[in-house]
Parts: structure tokens; sequence; C-alpha cells
């Protein structure tokens, strides 16, 4: 397989408060394919903003950001100003999560579509207003022509949000970085905005790295599933082999909070750690229901195959697609040769499977 | 509508390695304003050393240190405030129909533009003398004064039952050592103009230069301005210009248009500092607004995002505060002048007041015509700058649109 566009390793993100350190994000690997849709899904503060944040170095000039994140062949890590510059935007575009504020109140909302045109392209201003006109109209606004003098104030939510979409697009992007684009807005907007994200990546072939805590809006865009709890990665899969065959007992405890499965009123008992003093060994034992003495120990587990240590039964859920279980990872010390698998994770899941 | 085609947008069959360059030209607005600041700097450098004392040729003006000053000051205002309201013509159709439909602001641009024109052109125009006249304490026309009050001086107009009555030659009237009122008024007009112009310009310039800077960078270049700041607020500029007046009184008065020139230049450096703080907090809030996160995610630089989003979105802060503050700048110099501490050629409205309410020929009461217009004149002032800025203020923040 070719190199994928974005290849992040041993990302980690450190800022300096008045608490203490924070490692907002401790060590995290994954990789994004041309065309492909990533999401990064987890818990508030798992470190999934600040993962992708770092991607284009829009945190604090005080944040320390160790690791590599390669973007088509370019490290975005170790790189000339100028040469961030040119990427941010004009390869990765970026979509925030409200878009109350995302629009300039002072400029008409033409005017910031045509700005978002021309910091990349030296365009003549008719030449942008066209395109602007254009784009306006490709993300939903209708009568673009007259809605291009309106002033940001004057849109809803959700026609700001297809405004930001339609000036992240706007120099052509290989990369769409959205941010829980769709959070701030209401449930049949979203889903309108969700469908003219899945329409304008079909049409551009752009891969899209899309973080969110809704496993709702999950099952419906990923391709492939990275799973963050407390700035580590718990678990990376197929969108179908997360959603069929869960490992990780964390992405186990988040699905079962999902409607429709498992019990109706379960919740993870106990909340995210505290950032600045993360417990020893996995992140994620103080809440875990399968956790051995093991688990408190050493470092976070490492990444390793689900299907490896001794799930005969195991591997027949994916027989239509070999490469999800190729990319299944999981952190989880479970998993490994030395510790017996408990019955709950390794059998067939028959109350999930049927789902 | 030309593309509403879905399927292939405009901007997807546009050749894009054909269409960007390299670097980026100049605009034409900045090319000019390098222009018209070259073309001063060549008429200064020919006053000050070719002729200092012929006039400049064609316009025939005669201008002086502070006179310079202003003229920087309105290519200035030119270039930032003219320039961008013409280039822009839909965005000003839109400001000014706004702005037209506060029925205050238009009154209050009434005035200050009346008051502009008068100052930057009257004396020029009108070719006034200024000089002292035989016929003292004439009273306006359509005025009159009790002729027997009027002790020791002739009346020009006719004496209608004891009262003196005033004539076109003087159509306000003149003061007590013979100098006619309306040219009094003008050049003091003159003199508040070309105050407010220069130091308001100086002041908006560094002012928002330094908030902007420490409110949107932080850290210790914000703890380094700021401090200089608090330093300089403790010491009012009114008083260093005191302090300097009573050391350099004599120099200052030799130097010609002395006073106007020190007082533009003491203010305009060292009385920036509250509307520096005002566009700092201003800065601070810009910086995290979820625009600058986006303008720097789309590879917006440093540069672009204080130019684009963080200062257009205080203008209404800068421009609310300049407009407070240069009727009490107008008013410092006239308290200056007032006192003998600020001498400027033509007189100040201070000076107008102070000699008008020297001698002891008539209670001031009497001889009103000399006094009352000149306060008049400052109260409309500083009611008109205020009025504007709070329009201006209200036109400027989309936000606050009521329709």
């Amino acid at each position: 397989m070719a190199d994928p566009l974005l290849a992040v390793r041993d990302l980690r993100v450190r800022f300096e408060t008045d608490e203490g350190v924070v490692h907002a994000v401790d060590g995290v690997d994954f990789d994004v394919d041309v065309g492909e849709t990533v999401c990064l899904v987890g818990e508030s503060g798992s470190g999934k903003t600040v993962a992708c944040e770092s991607i284009t170095r829009l945190l604090p000039d005080s944040t320390a950001i160790d690791g590599e994140i390669r973007f088509d062949g370019t490290d975005l890590t170790d790189c000339s100003a100028s040469t961030l510059q040119s990427h941010r935007g004009g390869r990765i575009g970026h979509v925030f999560q409200n878009p109350q504020d995302a629009l300039d109140p002072v400029y008409t909302v033409g005017e910031q579509v045509v700005e978002a045109i021309r910091i990349h392209r030296d365009v003549p201003k008719a030449a942008a207003r066209e395109q602007a006109v254009g784009l306006l109209d490709r993300v939903g606004i209708g009568e673009p022509e007259a809605r291009f003098d309106d002033y940001p104030h004057q849109f809803s939510g959700g026609m700001k949000q297809r405004v930001v979409v339609a000036m992240a697009l706007a120099p052509d992007p290989d990369l769409l970085i959205a941010d829980e684009p769709t959070t701030a807005l209401d449930v049949t907007i979203q889903r309108q905005v969700l469908n003219l994200l899945a329409d304008l990546q079909a049409e551009r072939g752009m891969a899209v790295l899309f973080v969110t805590h809704d496993l709702g809006v999950v099952a419906e865009v990923a391709d492939r599933v990275v799973v963050m709890y407390a700035g580590r990665v718990m678990e990376s899969a197929g969108v179908d082999a997360l959603f069929d065959d869960p490992a990780h007992p964390y992405t186990r405890a988040l699905l079962a909070c999902l409607p429709g499965r498992g019990d109706p009123f379960e919740t993870i008992g106990g909340s995210i750690p505290d950032p600045t003093d993360p417990p020893d060994g996995c992140r994620f034992h103080p809440r875990c229901p399968h956790a051995v003495a093991d688990c408190e120990r050493g470092d976070h587990p490492a990444l390793r195959s689900p299907a490896a240590s001794s799930g005969g039964g195991r591997a027949g859920t994916n027989d239509g697609d070999g490469t999800d279980e190729l990319d299944h990872e999981v952190a989880c010390l479970l998993y490994d040769d030395e510790h017996a698998l408990p019955p709950e994770l390794a059998g067939v899941d028959t109350e999930v499977a049927d789902d | 509508m030309p593309s509403s085609d879905s399927d292939s947008p405009e901007f997807a069959r546009v050749d894009w390695d054909a269409v960007s360059s390299g670097r980026r030209r100049p605009r034409p607005r900045t090319a000019g304003f390098a222009l018209a600041a070259l073309g001063v700097v060549a008429l200064f450098a020919y006053d000050l050393a070719v002729a200092p004392e012929a006039t400049i040729p064609v316009v025939d003006w005669d201008v002086n240190r502070s006179g310079w000053l202003v003229v920087v000051a309105l290519v200035v205002v030119a270039r930032y405030v003219f320039v961008p309201l013409i280039a822009d013509r839909d965005r000003t159709g839109r400001h000014v129909r706004a702005f037209l439909a506060r029925p205050a602001g238009p009154l209050a641009l009434g005035y200050l533009v009346a008051f502009g024109l008068l100052g930057l052109l009257g004396p020029e125009l009108l070719e006034f003398s200024y000089a002292k006249l035989d016929a003292r304490l004439q009273p306006p026309v359509f005025g009159g004064v009790d002729a027997s009050a009027n002790a020791g001086y002739s009346c020009v107009g006719p004496v209608v039952d004891g009262v003196c009555r005033g004539t076109w030659q003087y159509p306000l009237g003149t003061n007590y050592i013979g100098e006619n009122v309306i040219e009094g008024l003008v050049g003091g007009i003159h003199v508040a103009f070309k105050i407010g112009v220069a130091t308001a310009v100086i002041m908006a310039t560094v002012a928002t230069a330094v908030g902007t800077v420490a409110g949107y960078y932080g850290g210790w270049v914000d703890d380094l301005l700021m401090r200089y700041v608090d330093v300089q607020q403790t010491i009012p500029a009114i008083v260093v210009y005191i302090v300097l007046s009573t050391l350099f009184l004599g120099n200052i008065e030799g130097i010609s248009d002395g006073g106007t020139f020190a007082f533009v230049l003491v203010f305009g450096l060292l009385d920036w500092g509250g509307i520096a703080r005002l566009v700092r907090s201003e800065a601070i809030q810009r910086r995290t607004a979820g625009y600058v996160r986006a303008a720097k995610a789309a590879g917006a630089s440093d540069l672009h995002v204080v130019r684009r989003h963080v200062v257009p979105n205080s203008t209404a802060t800068i421009v609310t505060a300049l407009t407070r503050r240069i009727p009490l700048l107008v008013l410092a110099q006239v308290g200056l002048a007032y006192l003998a501490l600020n001498g400027t050629r033509p007189a100040s409205l201070g000076e107008v007041l102070r000699v008008s309410l020297q001698g002891r020929h008539m209670p001031w009461f009497l001889k009103w015509w000399t006094s009352v217009p000149a306060v008049l004149v400052l109260v409309g002032l500083v009611v008109a700058c205020n009025v504007f800025g709070d329009t201006v203020r209200d036109v400027l923040d989309p936000r606050e649109e009521v329709r």
C-alpha cells in the first residue's frame, strides 16, 4: 500500500498550566489515507481536538509538541513557518466546532469566502467572487448571488457552518479536519451537514479527519475509527470491525451507551482521569470492569492485533474484508499471550452482532 | 445565476497554477500612499532647504511646521479612511444608509465638516490680516450696545436712541483691542482643526500599534508595553507640556508657530495610553475569536490576521475613543492658550477668550459678542464629536442592526 496521506507517529502534546503539566496527547499514532474518512472518537478531554489542532500547529506557542507528523512527504513538526502556512488551508482545511463565531461579523459572508480563496491564490477579485458564489451554491446556500452580501448574523447556525465548509474547501485541500462540525447544530441540520460533507468528499476525493464524540455520527461517516482516551489511542479499526467486534473494554463501554445497544441506562462509571496526573499502566484501568493487577503497572499497553492472541472464533467475523482485520489494533493487556481473555470479551458478541 | 452547475462548480475548472503567481504586487493603494508620502517629503525638503522663505508654488501656501504635520496627518487619513471608503462602494453605501437613518449623526457630521472646511481653507480664502483696527468694541451687525458704556471708543455704525448699532463692516463685531471677531473665530477654528487632526492621527497610530501588538502577542511583549503605558500615564501630557513650556517657553515662541507644533508633539506622543489600553483589551478578545482561529487555520499570516480581523473589529472602539479624545485635546489647548502657555498664530480660541475677557472698559456681559460665539463653537465641537462617535460606533457594528 502507498504511503498514507497523513501519518502521525508518537505524537505528544504538553501544556504548562497552573495545576502542573498536562499531557493532553501522550504518544498517539494514526494514519489517514488519500480519500479516506478517519474518525477520532473519545469523551471530552480525551485529547482528540488537541491532536488534530497540533497537526498544523494551531495550538498556542507555549505548547510543546513532540513526535512526527508526516503529510504527503513533509514533516509538519519540523518545517519552516512558510511551509506550514502554505499547508494550513491550502492542503489541510479546518472546520471548527462552533460556527457561531467562526465568521468575522465585520465582513459579509461572500467577502470571507473570497478572502479564503485569495489567501492561497492570487486571483483577481472578480474571478474570486465568481468562484465564491459557485462555492456557496455548492454547499447549499440558496440564492448565493443575493446572500453573498449578507452579514454572518443574518445566517442561521447551519447556514454558517455551510459557509465555513465552503471557506475550508476554497483552496481545494487534500485533507479536511472537521472538529465536531455538527455538535453545535440541531439534529436535522446535523444530518444535512453530514450529507454535504460526504458528498463533497466523494466528489473531490478528499480525505477527512473527523473528530466527534458521537458514535452515531461515526457509524455514518467513518471508514476507519481511532478511539482515544486520556491522550492515548485505545483501539483503531475499520468501522465495521469496530461496531461488530469491538475489542477494547472502553470501546465496548462506549458502544453500550448508544441507544439500542446494551443496557439503555448503562454509563461508564467514574470519570476521565486528572490530565496532570494520569494513572500508571492502562489509562482506563480505574474504570475498566475487566482490569487485572497487571493493568495498574508499567506503561500504557502497546497496540496489538486482537486476533493474534487466541480468538479462533474472532477471525470469522470479518471474512468479507481482510484489510479491516489487518488494521484492527487494540491497546489492552488482555489481548496479549500472557493473559486469559475474559469470556465476555472472547465470545462472539451475540447481543451486539445482530445489530 | 452563473454557476448553479453543481456537478462541476466554478472553482473546480480554474487552472490554479496558471492563475497564482509567486510574489504579490503591492496593491495600488499602497503604491499611491507611498507616492503621496514621498511627495510630502519632497515638498517639505524643498520648503526646508531650497526656499525656506518662499511659499510653495502653484498653491501659494506658506506651510509652517505644524502645517506639515497636518499635511502628513491628512495624507494618512486619506489613505486609511477615504480610500477604503471609496474602494468599497457597496460597503460604504450600506454604512451611509445606516448612518443617514440616524438623524443625529448627519447633523453632527455636518457640523464637523463645516468646522473642518472652515478651519482648513477659511484663513486662506477669506484673506485674513488679523490686523488690529482702530474701531474697537464694535457690536455685531443687528446687535447694539449702549453707546455710553462704550467709553472712549467711537461707534462706526449709526447711534440710535443712545445705542451703538453694528454694521456689515464688522459682521461679528470687534474686541477691545480692535480685532475682528470673525477673524478670531475662524483663526481659532483653524488652530483647533490642525491640533485635532494632527494629534488624533499621531495618537491613533501609536495607540493602535501598541495596543494591538500587546493584546495579540501577549506575554512579555504585553508586559513591557503596558508597564511603559502605566509609567507614561502617571504623568499627564498636560503636566509635561506645562513644565516644558516654562522651561523652554521663550524658545518655543521664537520658532514660527512653535506653540501648535509643541502641543501636537507632546500630546500626540504622550497622551495615547488610555486608547492603547482599550485597543489592547479588544485585541485580547479578538485573539481567541473563532474567526481569528479559522483565519490562522486557513493559512493567514499574523500580519494578515491583525490587519484584516483584529484591527477592523476594533475600529468602532478606536473611533469612539478618538471622538471623545479630540474635543478634550482641543479644550486642553484652549485652556493652555487661555493661560498664555501656548501661543499660536493665528490665535487659538483660548487666546481669543482671554483677550475678550480682558479690558475694563466694559463688563463682559455687555461685550458678549467677543466671547459667547467662541464658547458656542467649542460646545458645538464637543457635542458633535460625541454624537458622531456614537453614531459611527452603531453603524460599524453590524450586530446592532435592528431591521
